[in-house]
């Protein structure tokens, strides 16, 4: 008995050293979270997560922040002559300051896009470091590399034309200190140095880039990046460098014109012949994987009489201006904007999928944007129930612009005429007839002109109205507050200059 | 290596006390012995512990206080039991040895444990305490907790009505913010955060730790106090068998009245400017989703044993249905404990305990919140088919928002300990225990499919629909194994007795969950499995957690001539879920406490038996962080559907960590008196506390160009501070030999405050709806969770005044104001108001709790009263500021006290549609006293139950919750929460009132 027993004490103890013994005992690896060093594809890994970031759309704080949702939305389509806030007059009052110029530092949407902008960054600039050091082959890693420098090319591009002067990051903070005490992170850098960064950028992805039929579909591409530094050129006056890379596109005999204008944004034209940079939409984990909430905060909002189950919040609606102001007989205009029945006669408005949306008393706004329409019919385009992220490709660089490029930078080099002959294509097609101008000037308007009903509400509009220095006439005839020298850039955000300890410098006049 | 080395060596030093002690002890003729153990009325006394001494074997008396052993016949015995002084007694060759023990008033006499051992109240230089299993079955409740609430200084306990919950403890005061707030229970040794699985009525004691210097021995895991439960055993003896039930009758405690349709009507007619009419219905709808609604607990045990071995089993039914519809909480218990006596020096035992509960959930957010919103000219349900709140003020019908879907949780729990006792010699003990807790979740959601037509509303429209089916599953499960080695010394040398603990713990919890989510399953609820729903639908998602804990202990306690006491206690913690570098954290502890009353100058005054003083210091700590706080993580899945169609999935670092987290510490001083006086009639204890956590968890914010995707990184930087006196009283009076009673009370009065962030971002939280994304700012010099909003300073009662309120610069501050809305306080003068101008108006921490016990005795009645409270503390009425359309319904009150033009209210403002900004108006006093429980009952005489063979028969009346006396306008003042979020009433289930009848029988 008392043999058992010492027996039995004894194990306890051998087993308690071998327990304890391990110094390992402590050492328990982090359960089901991956880590830099668990990921034996992390490169490859890294760069899907870029193009990841370009689905970003959290507008209240959250993580992420937003790169092309609703405060994308407000700061290119909303604050322009184009479309105004739209929704219940009570819903998202900072849109409102946005869409009237009354917006401060501490505007909540401003905020999400300097994070959402920032947080895409980082996140090229994770891809970049990983992929210098990835054992993968030369060819594939030149194209990764290109695609996550294109994206933060794209990224500094948007920053730079919201914001103006912005910090230049291109590397990854070690820890909370190192991002604290960076003067680079701190500090805004001359536009200059970010359209350098941009350019620097977008060389290599043009100079490692294939060409679209070269790569599957949605990916970054050589025409891609030679459109996108084409534009960054346009807002720099280049014209030489505009018309020759815009020339090279339109050569490379990889893009075209589509003949129906209306299918540009609907499913059944995502990733045409005509498209060049395009955020793409699908379904991840048997459900919707699109921009976080694009489709749903422009969609149609129920209001006055309800009655119908309704599409969206309504924001981002065309003003009447955009749409008085398109010429009889272009075709662009009804693909364009949903036009709520206001006949009296409730007929409706029935959609290109069959859904019927009541007349105007049923309706809160009078104008809807089409082109961020995304039916709910399963049969006609695919939607898996999640309204959060609607498959709806939103369509950033198009051939069509390519050729506006190539026809302002033709223009200014004393080229009217292969100016608008690439014009009269666009028209054309819209079912207008060839532009009559001849002089420089009207030539140049007309180029312009052409731009806004193009790309109506394809984000590029106020931009455009900064880069021609027409924002201002432009936003006070459409009787806005705005502020010349002041209102062509966002203010930078409040929490940001507090955060940097005061060092990063504000825009003129907020 | 070094963690081997010292590991090694204890264990060697084990095996040598193994080899030099394990002498055989005796060889003499043993003799089997019978007697009675009473008190000095010849009352007999059960449950007394009849030992040989020093050896482990005993006995514990029966309910007669008959005892039976075998001794060896030169034998001593040694007679313990609580409320008596000890007794020892030869045997000299007796055979009957009746024992009659002198009754000992003095509580502090009492025997604490203290963790990893248990010492006697009075020799304990910390700040303990106690109640007795027999006061925690009287309430009708779930937990433990729950039944303690307002019974013991320094510990609050903030108790919500859902059946199945745990009420939130918090023992002086709120000592963190971001980290885990959960008191370590600690029952029969096994570590837990949860003590929901432990039938209330198994339990004999429950201790509570309470300053740095008693709970430095669970060092990490002290920082939120410690409570320790020890349930019951078996005592040698026939089998003993005990049945005690209670059923009653819950019921909403306290409801706010809403308006009626015609106030309704009224109401929003005015704020509209639209003609509202009141029609004909007119829907209460709190009272269409609440009920009164039975609760019941049976527990049975039996016990016995033999000098060998004792037992204990008990079988356990508890079921609450919840007052609201819907809900059901049920949960069965299975216990046994047993205790072996291998030989003379060796013991071992179990307790081991199974629960099962099933939960049915309801969605008591969306259902509770809407009933406070929806307007009451609509229908609830007619003739199977719901009035449709949704298609006329946007708000989910609340009936519907509860029989749109089932959710239900079941749980199976194992939870046991085993140990061995092995005594080396009459003062060196050496004690194994290995404890294990198994637990098993599986919830399964469905989500009917109905839509918004006349199939299912009385009128078709709105957005309360749900067109697909859903279910979800979600499977987890658990397990934690502790396993302590500890050596004890216990030696007295003539006036210096030592005991000293040595040992070592290791711990280990795995975690897992599997979740599992389809549409379109079949209405079925036979079908209610994932296989049935539509696999194109299907989403799953899995992870887990796996922590380790090493630990060292040791603890001196010195007792000079039972006049000076010192103790000693230090933690060596190992944690991995700290880098290497700061892995290892030590909480020191040191105790002093000087008897007064042992001394010779208090041997002649006859005030005082016991006078005690006692002071402490102590340091302890908070592990409870998330296991991946420091590892820089990749997150997986995000994806880009690079050509349409299936996504191709990619990751990101989306989170910059620091590498250098470490422990929360809490430092602690602590000073006491304790005394018993008057023959014990009047016994108290006051207390001192000044207690500062460090190092504390909080999000340091860090610039957007980071690339951390919310922006801040948790690190360790804040700084909190909580001082607190406590006193407890209790008079114990005899008016004569029929009539016997007693009365104390306790209060606690705390100061919290944070001492500084250190760098750290105030944390905004507490928020309510669009408008108040925040309501409490936990900021430096506040106390945590503070109310943060704008001050109130009247209604515009015209234009005058609006155009009138200025600010220095001439700016009118309320531009866009209307007469009968809200004049705020601009109070950074920048002549506009916004979250710049947003006051500090209080918390919801109370400045003073309190509770006040009461008991009588009348020959064969028994009454006791329990009173709880607080005082100095504010609430936020979350429903009331969470109305946001033109269409909510409002409360009855504000029907009638509102501002009108000719009423020029100064405090309630006119018709409005809600959607307020966070105010003073929101903040309420949250200071409330309660009838928390009245329990009467009846023993039946013995000589009428000899009859049937039955010793004990009781009879009760309980009344939980009976009266509330609340100045809050909510429903409930007690609202459980998170520290930075805490007192804000939004979703909390009403609190409700119990009746209950009882019946305990002891065969």
């Amino acid at each position: 008995m008392k043999r058992k027993l010492k027996i039995f004490i004894a194990s306890f103890v051998i087993t308690g050293t071998i327990v304890s013994c391990s110094q390992d005992f402590l050492e328990v690896p982090l359960q089901g979270k991956p880590t830099t060093a668990t990921d034996p594809n992390l490169a490859q890994s890294l760069v899907t997560g870029v193009y990841n970031s370009l689905l970003a759309g959290e507008a209240f704080g959250g993580a992420g922040g937003d790169v092309h949702g609703i405060s994308f939305i407000t700061a290119t389509n909303i604050i322009s002559d184009d479309a105004e806030k739209g929704s219940a007059p009570a819903d998202q009052p900072n849109i409102g300051a946005v869409d009237n110029f009354t917006h401060t530092p501490t505007n909540n949407f401003v905020a999400a896009l300097w994070s959402g902008y920032y947080s895409g960054i980082a996140k090229a600039n994770q891809a970049v470091d990983a992929l210098n050091v990835a054992a993968v082959d030369a060819n594939t890693k030149k194209q990764l590399l290109g695609e996550a420098r294109f994206i933060r090319a794209y990224y500094y591009f948007n920053l730079v034309r919201f914001f103006g002067k912005v910090p230049k990051v291109l590397r990854v903070p070690k820890d909370a200190q190192d991002a604290n005490n960076d003067p680079n992170f701190q500090t805004r850098a001359s536009t200059d140095t970010i359209y350098k960064v941009i350019q620097d950028d977008l060389q290599f992805a043009v100079d490692n880039l294939p060409l679209k039929n070269k790569i599957g579909v949605g990916r970054i591409s050589k025409g891609t990046a030679q459109t996108l530094l084409a534009k960054t050129y346009l807002y720099q006056k280049n014209w030489q460098k505009v018309l020759s890379l815009t020339q090279d596109v339109i050569n490379s005999g990889q893009f075209n014109l589509v003949s129906d204008y209306a299918i540009l944004w609907r499913k059944v034209g995502d990733n045409n012949v005509e498209s060049i940079f395009e955020i793409q939409t699908g379904q991840f984990n048997n459900s919707d994987l699109g921009v976080n909430g694009y489709a749903t905060w422009q969609g149609p909002r129920v209001g006055g009489r309800g009655g119908w189950t309704d599409l969206g919040f309504g924001f981002g609606t065309p003003s009447p201006n955009l749409v008085n102001e398109y010429e009889a007989g272009d075709k662009r205009k009804v693909s364009t904007i949903i036009i709520i029945d206001q006949s009296l006669k409730r007929t409706g408005t029935i959609l290109y999928d069959g859904f019927r949306i009541p007349s105007a008393d049923s309706v809160q706004n009078l104008y809807y944007n089409y082109k961020a329409y995304a039916s709910e019919n399963n049969n006609i385009e695919p939607f898996l129930g999640n309204r959060d992220q609607k498959q709806k490709n939103i369509h950033i660089l198009r051939f069509a612009e390519v050729l506006l490029m190539n026809a302002e930078a033709a223009n200014e080099l004393g080229q009217p005429g292969n100016a608008t002959t690439q014009l009269n294509r666009i028209r054309t097609r819209a079912g207008l007839p060839v532009a009559k101008a001849s002089s420089l000037v009207d030539v140049r308007n007309a180029i312009w002109n052409e731009r806004r009903f193009e790309l109506a509400l394809e984000h590029d509009r106020f931009f455009d109205l900064v880069r021609t220095g027409r924002a201002a006439q432009v936003m006070q005839a459409a009787g806005k507050n705005f502020v010349a020298g002041k209102h062509e850039l966002l203010p930078v955000p409040s929490l940001q200059i507090q955060l940097s300890g005061g060092k990063l410098d504000q825009n003129n006049g907020y | 290596m070094k963690i081997f080395k010292i590991y090694t060596s204890l264990n060697t030093l084990f095996v040598t006390f193994l080899l030099i002690f394990n002498a055989d002890l005796m060889a003499q003729s043993d003799l089997k012995i019978s007697g009675k153990v009473t008190d000095n009325k010849r009352e007999s006394i059960p449950g007394a512990s009849v030992k040989i001494k020093n050896s482990t074997v005993g006995v514990a008396t029966d309910n007669d206080g008959n005892f039976s052993l075998t001794v060896p016949n030169n034998a001593i015995l040694m007679i313990t039991s609580v409320g008596f002084d000890n007794q020892e007694i030869s045997v000299n060759n007796r055979t009957e040895i009746n024992i009659v023990l002198k009754a000992n008033i003095r509580e502090l006499q009492e025997v604490v444990v203290v963790g990893y051992g248990s010492q006697r109240k009075v020799d304990i230089t910390g700040a303990t305490a106690s109640v007795k299993g027999e006061e925690l079955v009287k309430q009708p409740v779930l937990t433990a907790t729950q039944a303690v609430q307002g019974k013991m200084a320094g510990v609050q306990i903030i108790n919500s009505g859902q059946p199945g919950s745990s009420p939130v403890v918090r023992i002086r005061g709120t000592g963190t913010a971001l980290a885990g707030t959960a008191t370590l229970f600690v029952v029969d040794g096994v570590l837990t955060d949860d003590i929901a699985n432990i039938n209330t009525a198994d339990i004999i004691n429950l201790d509570v730790l309470k300053d740095a210097s008693a709970t430095a021995i669970y060092g990490s895991r002290g920082a939120n106090g410690v409570i320790i439960i020890t349930t019951k055993k078996g005592a040698v003896g026939d089998l003993k068998v005990n049945y005690t039930m209670n059923a009653g009758m819950r019921s909403a405690a306290n409801l706010v009245k809403m308006a009626n349709a015609e106030e309704y009507a009224n109401y929003v007619s005015a704020a509209s400017g639209n003609i509202i009419s009141a029609g004909t219905t007119s829907t209460d709808w709190y009272s269409q989703i609440l009920r009164n609604s039975w609760q019941q607990t049976h527990n049975i045990s039996l016990s016995g044993g033999n000098e060998k071995s004792t037992y204990f089993v008990s079988g356990g039914y508890l079921s609450d249905e919840g007052i609201v519809i819907g809900n059901k909480y049920d949960r069965y218990t299975i216990r046994a404990n047993n205790d072996f006596i291998v030989s003379k020096k060796i013991k071992v035992g179990i307790v081991s305990l199974y629960t099962a509960s099933t939960n049915q959930n309801v969605n008591l957010g969306g259902a509770y919140n809407d009933s406070y919103r929806a307007a009451p000219i609509i229908p609830g349900i007619i003739n199977g088919k719901y009035g449709n709140t949704s298609v006329y003020q946007n708000v989910g019908n609340p009936i519907l928002d509860i029989q749109n879907g089932d959710d239900k949780t079941l749980e199976n729990r194992l939870q046991g300990n085993f140990y061995a006792e092995y005594k080396l010699t009459e003062w060196l003990t050496f004690r194994s225990g290995i404890g294990g807790d198994w637990v098993n979740q599986n919830q399964r959601v469905y989500g009917k499919k109905f839509n918004n037509d006349t199939t299912t509303f009385i009128t078709p429209g709105g957005n309360q629909r749900n067109p697909n089916s859903t279910l979800s599953n979600y499977s987890s499960k658990s397990f934690r194994w502790t396993w302590d080695n500890t050596v004890t010394f216990n030696k007295t040398f003539d006036k210096h007795t030592f005991i000293v603990l040595a040992g070592t713990t290791a711990e280990q919890y795995t975690q897992s969950y599997l979740r599992a989510f389809r549409k379109d399953v079949p209405a079925d609820p036979n079908l209610w499995y994932i296989g049935t729903g539509n696999a194109n639908t299907s989403t799953n998602d899995g992870g887990g957690d796996k922590w380790a804990r090493n630990s060292y202990i040791g603890r001196v306690n010195y007792n000079f001539n039972d006049r000076y006491l010192f103790t000693a206690t230090i933690r060596a913690d190992g944690s991995s879920r700290f880098p290497v570098s700061n892995r290892w954290a030590y909480f020191p502890s040191f105790g002093a406490g000087w008897v007064i009353s042992s001394e010779s100058f208090m041997q002649n005054q006859t005030i005082f038996e016991t006078l005690k003083l006692r002071a402490s210091w102590g340091k302890v700590g908070n592990d409870r962080i998330p296991s991946d706080a420091y590892t820089v993580t990749v997150t997986p899945n995000l994806a880009y559907p690079f050509s349409g169609g299936t996504a191709t999935p990619g990751s990101a670092i989306t989170e910059i960590k620091d590498p250098n987290l470490k422990w929360e510490t809490t430092t602690e001083t602590d000073f006491g008196i304790e005394f018993s006086a008057l023959k014990g009639k009047i016994t108290g204890e006051l207390g001192y506390y000044n207690k500062t956590a460090r190092d504390l968890l909080i999000n340091v914010k860090v610039p957007s160009v980071t690339g951390d995707a919310d922006g801040q990184v948790l690190t360790n930087a804040a700084s909190i501070q909580n001082v607190g006196f406590e006193a407890t009283l209790r008079w114990r009076g005899k008016i004569n030999d029929a009539i016997s009673y007693f009365i104390g009370g306790n209060i606690t009065f705390n100061d919290n405050k944070v001492v500084g962030l250190n760098g750290g971002q105030p944390i905004l939280d507490g928020g309510i709806g669009a408008n108040q994304q925040y309501t409490t700012r936990t900021d430096n010099g506040q106390p945590v969770g503070s109310f943060y909003v704008l001050q109130v300073l009247g209604v515009f009662q015209n234009d005058g005044e609006i155009a009138g309120y200025k600010s220095a610069n001439g700016q009118v501050i309320q531009p866009s104001a209307n007469v009968g809305e809200f004049k705020y306080q601009d109070t950074n003068g920048d002549g506009r108001i916004d979250d710049n101008d947003r006051v500090f108006v209080g918390t919801y921490q109370p400045k003073a709790y309190y509770g006040i016990n009461a008991g009588l005795n009348y020959k064969r009645l028994d009454l006791s009263i329990d009173v709880i409270g607080n005082t100095g503390n504010q609430v936020y009425n979350g429903k009331k500021a969470f109305r946001q359309g033109i269409q909510d319904n409002v409360e009855s009150a504000l029907a009638y006290t509102r501002w009108t033009p000719n009423g020029g209210s100064q405090t309630e403002p006119g018709a409005n549609g809600g959607n307020l900004p966070p105010s003073t108006y929101f903040v309420e006093s949250g200071s409330f006293i309660r009838l928390n429980n009245v329990t009467v009952g009846y023993t039946l005489p013995k000589v009428l139950l000899e009859k049937i063979k039955v010793s004990n028969i009781r009879v009760f009346v309980t009344v939980q919750n009976a009266y509330t006396n609340k100045k809050y306008t909510g429903f409930t003042a007690e609202l459980p929460g998170n520290p930075t979020s805490s007192g804000i009433e939004l979703n909390a289930y009403p609190t409700t009132k119990t009746f209950a009848v009882g019946l305990n029988v002891g065969f």
